[in-house]
């Protein structure tokens, strides 16, 4: 059972593992739906790399079942369906060092039927970027600056990046956002992008999934989540309200800051407001939580549970 | 095309609520008018920093209202809207903004004589400022 038509969805995973020797990535079951941008939000070692280099055909899987823009993916399928996606790595591969952007840019523009030079040469300008020197010689952030330029030169119908934005600086981060909203402007285009920067999430992202030793901890939609968690500060002298709290509608996390003093998190705030009050709390501040404290959260729950 | 939506972080409202109530405003106290060129969903998500989900929830909600229409590759509109609307929307806006005064007075525990008190002394100073200024923007004249 899915609530979207299946055009509707770009990228579905279900039940897929990646067994590697320290690491495992999965089970996975997600569906990032199409036209929307999806933020993969995790610490390092999470699994965000592994999970883009699964979806690039990279990283072999024999468990579960992956489809991109519809197609089944497997390593041992044909590779047609990676034309209609723009990756862009972690890291530079270091093949290619000795390239100019130019040249990676000319096989690329052999690969993939719809590339076009005009946008490739309209988003290098806009990055600021200079096609001609080494890609070795490149500074870090103008690197990233040129492959994501060569990424997004075809148009393709999803974009993988894994965090397009490590090195750029403040300028370049601010085009860089202004060309991917161009982009999803499309309407039937799909983002997914894997980032560390609360400030990235909050202005692109539709859709997070958040990523946790090669777990979901949960694919939640933005608003619903910023909307739906909340931070209660309650204040009480009675010797039995952290149990009492415990047993709060909704909850996701509960501290004594200071003696008497307790903050809770919950994703269902009126009712855990309620309950605060009922219990001899006195509520003291509610406030919406932040990208990294609802990460927070999840990561201590599931910690609790292992 | 930038519209003035302000979205506040420590209402307990959602998103969608916010955009939706000040979105409806403008529209209603004309502060946009028939026929404008609203931004794209994804435009408005970006400046307002929420999910596209939500504003597609917006404009939806005000074209089923009227307030709005679509045209198929062109964008969405303001509609044309009804005297009528406009004024009930007007009356609306007033009723709400009494009920919360009205509401605060009796968490504080006032009586209804002392609130009317309250209520015409406000009518007396404003309105006599009003008029205050009125009369000096003639005397200037």
């Amino acid at each position: 059972m899915t609530a979207h038509p299946r055009n509707d969805i770009a990228v579905s995973l279900r039940q897929v593992v990646v067994r590697g020797e320290r690491f495992t990535l999965g089970p996975l079951n997600v569906e990032m739906p199409r036209g929307l941008v999806t933020a993969i939000v995790g610490p390092n070692g999470s699994g965000k790399s592994t999970l883009f280099r699964l979806l690039m055909q990279l990283e072999p899987y024999r468990e579960g079942e992956a489809e991109l823009l519809g197609e089944p993916v497997r390593p041992e399928t044909d590779e047609s369906v990676k034309l209609r996606i723009g990756y862009l790595a972690e890291l530079p591969h270091a093949y290619e060092d000795s390239l100019t952007a130019e040249e990676k840019a000319r096989f690329a523009a052999k690969w993939y039927p719809g590339w076009d030079w005009d946008r490739y040469r309209k988003l290098l300008r806009s990055f600021d970027a200079d096609g001609t020197a080494k890609l070795r010689k490149l500074s870090k952030g103008m690197r990233r600056k040129v492959e994501l330029a060569i990424a997004m030169a075809h148009n393709p119908e999803l974009l993988l990046l894994d965090e397009p934005s490590s090195g750029l600086d403040p300028f370049a981060w601010k085009t860089m956002l202004s060309e991917l909203g161009r982009y999803m402007e499309q309407g039937d285009r799909t983002l997914v992008i894997a980032s560390h920067i609360t400030e990235e999430v909050r202005r692109l992202a539709d859709c997070i999934l958040f990523l946790h030793r090669g777990k979901s901890l949960g694919f939640y939609e933005k608003d619903a989540l910023f909307d739906g968690w909340r931070s209660i500060v309650l204040a009480s002298q009675e010797p039995d309200a952290q149990a009492k709290l415990a047993r709060a509608p909704g909850l996701q996390g509960l501290t004594e800051s200071a003696p008497g003093i307790y903050r809770l998190e919950t994703d269902l705030p009126e009712e855990a407001e309620a309950y605060g009050r009922s219990a001899g709390c006195q509520v003291m501040t509610v406030r919406r939580m932040e990208l990294e404290e609802i990460l927070d959260c999840l990561i201590r729950k599931e910690e609790a549970r292992r | 095309m930038w519209i003035p939506i302000q979205i506040d972080e420590n209402r307990p409202e959602p998103l969608y609520h916010q955009i939706e109530t000040q979105l409806r405003g403008l529209i209603l106290g004309e502060e946009l008018a028939e026929g404008t060129l609203l931004p794209s969903i994804r435009e408005l998500a970006v400046a307002l920093k929420c999910s596209v989900i939500t504003i597609r929830r917006v404009y939806q909600d005000l074209e089923s209202e009227g307030l709005l229409r679509t045209r198929q590759g062109t964008g969405t509109f303001v509609a044309g809207v009804d005297a009528v609307v406009r004024e009930g929307h007007r009356h609306e806006r007033v009723v709400e903004a009494f009920e919360k005064a009205v509401e605060t007075g009796l968490q504080l525990h006032c009586t209804p004589q002392e609130m009317e008190s309250i209520l015409r002394d406000v009518i007396a100073r404003r309105t006599a400022g009003r008029k205050g200024e009125a009369d000096d923007r003639a005397s200037e004249e």
